[in-house]
């Protein structure tokens, strides 16, 4: 099929090269379909004409427990889109998106989310989410699969994201 | 004697080569480039668990070097010969009821991390 994609970039957000101008979300599952979305810049596909915002941070390696995505207008302001709410790339003005490190983050301590000020903070502050101490639990911060104990005397960077566990303290020198 | 696979594949990502070998009635676990807690030098290093009773401690975690860490250990263990290497452990008990080797290897490392 000829002219198959639509195309969603800045002054060009309606264009449809394929004629085809519902907004009927059903159409999205449609086959061999793919959006030109600008996100901070980067023209990325998509295959969904209502992507929701973690998809659109997805498409350029982010996401919404780090960042918060803004919708650009041609005629007006900019609006923030929820990580679980859905856009129509073909949303009448839509110029693209940009991403904004937030200053309120989200971490995973345990498997449950936390939100923390992005920043340096402390062993104590991390485990003061769980209601625990460093003197009766390690703090451990997983990288690459592993989860390692953090020393308590440093200060932890909290971009977002971060993974955390705390285990009952368990071994001394002796 | 053979540890459970479930715990010894929670060891993986902690290493990146995991072996066992068995010396003098004890099957040690050898974890090649173990990654060691922020502030230890070197960041990575060899390591033997043995996480059976040994010299008095109920687990041990036996390493390559002497690791520097934020808090300055007791190292009672030089030069421990094990599997054909020279070995080196610090003092610290680790008590825990029924442990997984990992939640064993976890514990031992926290000794770089905390006063005592």
């Amino acid at each position: 099929m000829k002219n198959e994609k639509m195309v969603v970039k800045q002054m060009e957000t309606t264009e449809c090269l394929e004629g085809k101008n519902s907004h009927d979300e059903s159409s999205e599952a449609s086959p061999h379909r793919e959006y030109h979305v600008r996100i901070d810049g980067e023209i990325v596909e998509m295959e969904v004409q209502f992507p929701t915002g973690e998809m659109l941070l997805k498409k350029v390696g982010k996401r919404s427990c780090a960042f918060e995505l803004i919708e650009e207008f041609e005629h007006r302001e900019n609006d923030v889109l929820e990580p679980d709410e859905k856009v129509d790339l073909r949303k009448h003005g839509l110029k693209g998106f940009i991403t904004a490190h937030k200053e309120i983050v989200t971490i995973f301590i345990n498997n449950n989310p936390y939100s923390i000020e992005r920043g340096e903070r402390t062993v104590s502050d991390i485990l003061a989410k769980l209601g625990q101490t460093p003197e009766g639990y390690v703090l451990l911060e997983e990288k690459h699969g592993a989860p390692l104990p953090l020393p308590t005397d440093r200060p932890v960077k909290i971009f977002g994201c971060e993974i955390f566990y705390s285990q009952v303290q368990s071994g001394g020198s002796s | 004697m053979e540890y459970p696979k479930e715990q010894t594949d929670e060891l993986k990502p902690y290493c990146s080569k995991l072996s066992s070998f068995t010396e003098g009635g004890v099957t040690f676990l050898y974890l090649e480039g173990l990654r060691l807690p922020v502030g230890c030098d070197p960041q990575v290093c060899d390591g033997l668990l043995c996480p059976v009773p040994r010299e008095g401690y109920p687990s041990r975690l036996y390493l390559l070097v002497q690791v520097k860490s934020p808090y300055t250990r007791h190292w009672n263990v030089s030069n421990a010969r094990i599997g054909e290497k020279n070995w080196f452990a610090f003092s610290w008990k680790v008590e825990l009821e029924s442990p997984t080797l990992v939640q064993i290897l976890v514990a031992h490392l926290t000794g770089f991390t905390r006063e005592k």
